[in-house]
């Protein structure tokens, strides 16, 4: 008898593993010259998952689905991460598309989501050609790169005195001229005079050409918009080279982890943007808030989250949200539920405009004291802005 | 030489050879028959597979396509006339932005965008031909590798080309048409190198290859017959990235003057056997075929897997698959022993 | 007038550091004929070897560097005997595609390895400067360049005066003499890409003071090692002094008039220029 009772037991539990799960199918960069933040993805994708599968996962209908995702390495090749959504779609039969990182991949794979008609939601690009094409099925947790320097600016007219002259640098990749072309109009706007406007090659590692002419151009401010290693040589570089404007901005590496380890004490009074801190009163529905989510997050990878990770959770929750207000796991329907997102979440209010796009204020953060400070946040100060910089030697 | 076609299909072509074998063989003739059929029925099963395959298939089949298009196209150049052309991946680049201006910048159809990536990239080849084409050896690599870096920032910096943001091309939902297309211009590449192998033109190129200095002498009009080797290598290379624009519907300058794409055309045609009709397009085969079967099983290390299967096939078949499916018949083991033994050191 | 002087010095600097990135590649492709494409890769060891050297034992970068160097040495030979030694008398291509192959499997081993995450060689002094007629000079790039220099020079005295220099010359003028004069070409070739590797070795350590690492760095390096080579030319080691210097300063002058983005077209269209207009010079060794 109790032989029968555990035969029953395991087709039971049989039957439920059985019961469908709800796959999401990536493609992000593990290997290859931007893995660096492409891992992050990997990492956020999976921690929410499991998270949400130990609360029981997604509910479609009345029916308890676990989630599943099957993640491939695109080795930092676009033409590949194509071949591996197409992939995923008709291979792998995945039911929805969570996206890559960086831009140029984004407009790259968001046609296979396109062409096959099911919903991507990503975190990993910003550029405003990616809303531009009139596409249905792309969703972006990330807000406007045109605006990244929007808050930045803001702040800096509320300083006293207020700086005058700015240089603008920016790599020559899709990204950073989004946010350059954006930051030109903030900048007139605000009447801030562009004193230096150069774009440099993606992997620049000298940078003693420029410094030098923003030594002599004598600018009071430089915003920085680029990929984490030029930001690197740019700040090793100005302190050799003794350039030390008296504020300093940059798009990238300011939040991470890695950025601070790098560079140690010179990391102190780079300034930068993220549109997500790990703040309490962010409240979710699975992790709780947003500080606790941190916690757990850094307690699993050994490292903390920044916006690229919040915005990878967002993606999926995203998803899992909108799946339970469909009730459905139809990729149309799915999508109009998508479109009608609005509910909080840890990275902040989850809601896309017609484009697809979420829009978030960007936080202006520094880094004092080898920690990251919220500076400018809800167009007022929250902290200090260290301004103008100290002299190298005593940072 | 009309009429007097040898083995040419899958056998690297020696001049000797061609020369002092005037009569055709019996044999040889049926056996080309017979390699002619069975190509003849891979390319209608190829051509019928969007209707029994899956579109998983479809799509690596595009790919597959244009790669073997590229190594056929760089076979013409770096095989047959035995220049090492790194510079092959900025015709691709020309071509898909000749389809890419075309069709963004000027609303025209796609077909004349192909037309103009053609002639961008044929022209562009025989400016520049005069001029590197007097290069040799690892001097011409590595002009033609400058090349490529130089297209890639001259791009980046033009107005009309979308600067360094590329440009967003209409979405065309037909994966089919791609695929077709693809195969047409391989069958067509392929067609070509095999009108190349069996013409005085064709013969001209191996004689550069084989003593540059020789074939001057013997009257052959080098850097004539060299730059025409380029600007063919250069019309099939910018047609694939005609195609590939249109297929990808996003290309910016990084990624269609990619240098690492203009290794791996190389690599398959090496790989398959450089200098014979169907070795690039085996070679870009068996070679896609892996690299996709580790980037979807094993992922990560994908990437190093293929730098072994690159040392491995080097040391062990320096002449590619063509020579080893011609000479490793009897004893595979000695053969490969014999390559490692002739050319160590 | 200041920012041109303050530009060139940085260019300078700049080049001499260059010079010893080539030095190893322009030594390895004129005595064994080897276009080394993964010359970059071992760059980047050399980087790594020195950054752990530095970070695990608290060695003083610049005192890690005969170790790293050691290192990359014995890695070289290593890639030499076992895997281009097979080859080294196959087709052109066979090598170029060989040398691509193992910048491919040393780029993913140090991925794993190391992960992709950016790593700095930054000792407390590392940014510090001192000016010289209102000119600010970086320590840590004269100290690199210094280092290169030395580095450069030396070789070039090695490679004139002494038995084993003389040994390597006579293989790369000819290898059927050299063997009459008795020298082994197997071990002279092994020695030969195992000093090009310690010297890419050195280079990447110093790379590591003034830039940051990680395992993709290694392409573009070779791509650059390549235009100083052939700028230089490889008769002779203070050759590449003169490429890394010209490029240096071609860059240079290049960012600052017409705009960084030009500085690829400007330094590759050197290399084809000099590969254009002097192309029987540069030919002789090949054909």
């Amino acid at each position: 008898m109790p032989r029968f009772l555990v035969f029953v037991a395991a087709l039971a539990f049989s039957a439920a593993a059985l019961a469908q799960d709800v796959t999401f199918g990536a493609s992000v960069q593990l290997t290859g010259p931007v893995a660096n933040t492409g891992r992050y993805y990997k990492d956020a994708y999976e921690f929410a998952i499991d998270k949400i599968n130990a609360a029981g996962g997604v509910k479609v209908g009345s029916q308890q689905h676990k989630i599943a995702l099957k993640l491939l390495d695109n080795q930092s090749d676009v033409n590949l991460s194509v071949r591996q959504y197409t992939q995923l779609l008709t291979q792998e039969k995945v039911n929805f598309l969570l996206g890559p990182f960086a831009s140029n991949f984004v407009l790259a794979d968001s046609s296979i989501a396109e062409k096959a008609s099911v919903p991507m939601v990503q975190g990993g690009g910003a550029s405003d050609e990616i809303y531009a094409r009139g596409y249905k099925y792309i969703f972006g947790t990330l807000p406007a790169a045109s605006d990244y320097f929007g808050s930045t600016i803001e702040a800096l007219g509320k300083l006293n005195p207020a700086p005058k002259t700015v240089a603008l640098l920016y790599a020559d990749d899709s990204f950073d001229v989004s946010v350059a072309k954006g930051t030109r109009d903030l900048l007139k706007k605000a009447k801030l005079q562009l004193a230096l406007d150069e774009k440099y090659s993606t992997n620049a590692s000298d940078f003693s050409v420029l410094l030098s002419r923003i030594k002599s151009s004598n600018v009071d401010a430089v915003l920085v918009a680029g990929h984490e290693t030029e930001v690197l040589n740019f700040i090793r570089q100005s302190k050799s080279l003794g350039v030390n404007p008296k504020f300093y901005s940059f798009t990238v590496g300011v939040p991470s982890a890695d950025f601070r380890h790098a560079l140690g004490k010179d990391a102190n009074g780079a300034s930068g943007m993220t549109a997500w801190l790990p703040s309490s009163t962010l409240k979710d529905k699975w992790f709780g808030d947003a500080e606790q989510f941190a916690k757990a997050y850094k307690a699993k990878f050994g490292y903390d989250p920044d916006y690229h990770a919040a915005a990878g959770v967002a993606a999926v929750e995203a998803f899992v949200n909108a799946i339970e207000a469909a009730g459905s796991l139809d990729p149309n329907k799915v999508r109009d539920a998508l479109a009608k997102s609005n509910f909080e979440s840890l990275y902040g209010k989850i809601a896309f405009n017609d484009k697809g796009q979420i829009s978030l204020p960007q936080i202006v953060i520094q880094i004092q004291n080898d920690q990251v400070v919220e500076v400018y946040s809800d167009n007022k100060f929250e902290h200090k802005l260290v301004y103008p910089l100290p002299p190298w030697g005593q940072r | 030489m009309p009429g007097k076609e040898g083995l040419t299909l899958f056998f690297p072509e020696k001049m000797a050879e061609r020369v002092l074998t005037p009569v055709e063989t019996r044999a040889g003739s049926a056996k080309r028959t017979i390699v002619f059929v069975i190509v003849l029925i891979v390319v209608a099963a190829l051509a019928a597979l969007p209707w029994y395959g899956n579109s998983v298939l479809v799509q690596f089949g595009i790919s597959v396509l244009l790669l073997a298009t590229l190594a056929q196209g760089w076979n013409i150049i770096g095989g047959y006339t035995g220049y090492a052309s790194f510079g092959n991946s900025v015709f691709y680049g020309l071509g898909a932005y000749g389809v890419a201006i075309a069709m963004v910048q000027f609303k025209l159809p796609f077909w004349i965008g192909m037309i103009a990536g053609l002639v961008l990239a044929v022209v562009f080849a025989a400016a520049l031909g005069a001029a590197v084409l007097r290069l040799r050896g690892h001097y011409f690599a590595i002009a033609t590798l400058a090349l490529a870096f130089i297209m890639t920032a001259i791009v980046s910096n033009v107005e009309i080309a979308g600067s360094n943001i590329g440009l967003v091309l209409p979405l065309l939902k037909s994966d089919v048409l791609f695929y077709e297309l693809a195969l047409g211009l391989l069958v067509l590449a392929t067609m070509t190198v095999w009108w190349l192998a069996n013409s005085r033109f064709g013969l001209g190129l191996i004689s550069i290859r084989e003593n540059e200095e020789g074939a001057a002498v013997m009257g052959v009009n080098t850097t004539l017959y060299k730059t025409l080797a380029f600007m063919l290598s250069a019309a099939f290379t910018g047609l694939a990235g005609g195609i590939y624009a249109y297929y990808i519907t996003f290309i910016d300058p990084v990624g269609v003057f990619d240098v690492g794409l203009n290794v791996k055309m190389i690599i398959m045609a090496v790989f398959g056997g450089p200098g014979t009709v169907l070795g690039p397009v085996v070679g870009a085969l068996i070679l896609s075929t892996i690299s996709e079967v580790l980037a979807t099983k094993v992922t990560s290390i994908a990437s190093m897997f293929f730098g072994i299967v690159i040392v491995i096939a080097v040391v062990f078949m320096p002449r590619g698959i063509a020579d080893v499916l011609r000479r490793a018949g009897r004893s595979p083991l000695r053969y490969f022993v014999d390559n490692v033994r002739t050319h160590r050191l | 007038m200041e920012l041109l002087a303050q530009v060139l010095v940085g260019g300078v600097l700049l080049g001499g550091l260059y010079a010893l990135m080539a030095l190893g590649l322009a030594l390895v492709w004129g005595v064994l004929n080897i276009v080394n494409l993964s010359h970059g890769a071992l760059i980047m060891l050399g980087a790594y070897a020195t950054y752990y050297l530095f970070t695990g034992t608290g060695l003083d970068p610049f005192a890690a560097l005969p170790i790293t160097a050691i290192v990359l040495f014995v890695i070289g030979w290593l890639i030499q005997r076992g895997i281009l030694n097979l080859v080294i008398r196959g087709p052109m291509f066979n090598t170029l595609l060989i040398t691509f192959g193992i910048e491919v499997i040393l780029t993913y081993l140090a991925q794993l390895l190391f992960s992709a995450d950016f790593r700095a060689i930054n000792p407390p002094y590392a940014g510090n400067n001192f000016r010289v007629l209102g000119i600010t000079i970086p320590l840590m790039q004269v100290l690199a360049f210094a280092i290169a220099i030395g580095l450069t020079v030396a070789m070039w005295l090695f490679l004139l005066h002494t038995r084993v220099g003389r040994g390597i010359r006579a293989a790369s003028q000819n290898l059927v003499a050299a063997r009459l004069y008795g020298v082994n070409p197997r071990s002279i070739y092994a020695l030969t890409f195992g000093i090009g590797s310690a010297l890419a070795g050195v280079a990447g350590g110093l790379y590591g003071t003034v830039s940051q690492i990680n395992p993709y760095i290694g392409g573009p390096l070779t791509a650059k090692s390549f235009a100083i080579a052939i700028i230089g030319g490889l008769e002779n080691p203070l050759g590449v002094i003169v490429g890394g210097l010209v490029l240096g300063i071609v860059e240079s002058l290049t960012a600052l008039y017409a705009g960084s983005t030009y500085r690829d077209v400007a330094s590759f269209g050197v290399l084809i220029l000099v590969l254009i207009l002097r192309p029987t010079g540069l030919l002789g060794r090949t054909t």
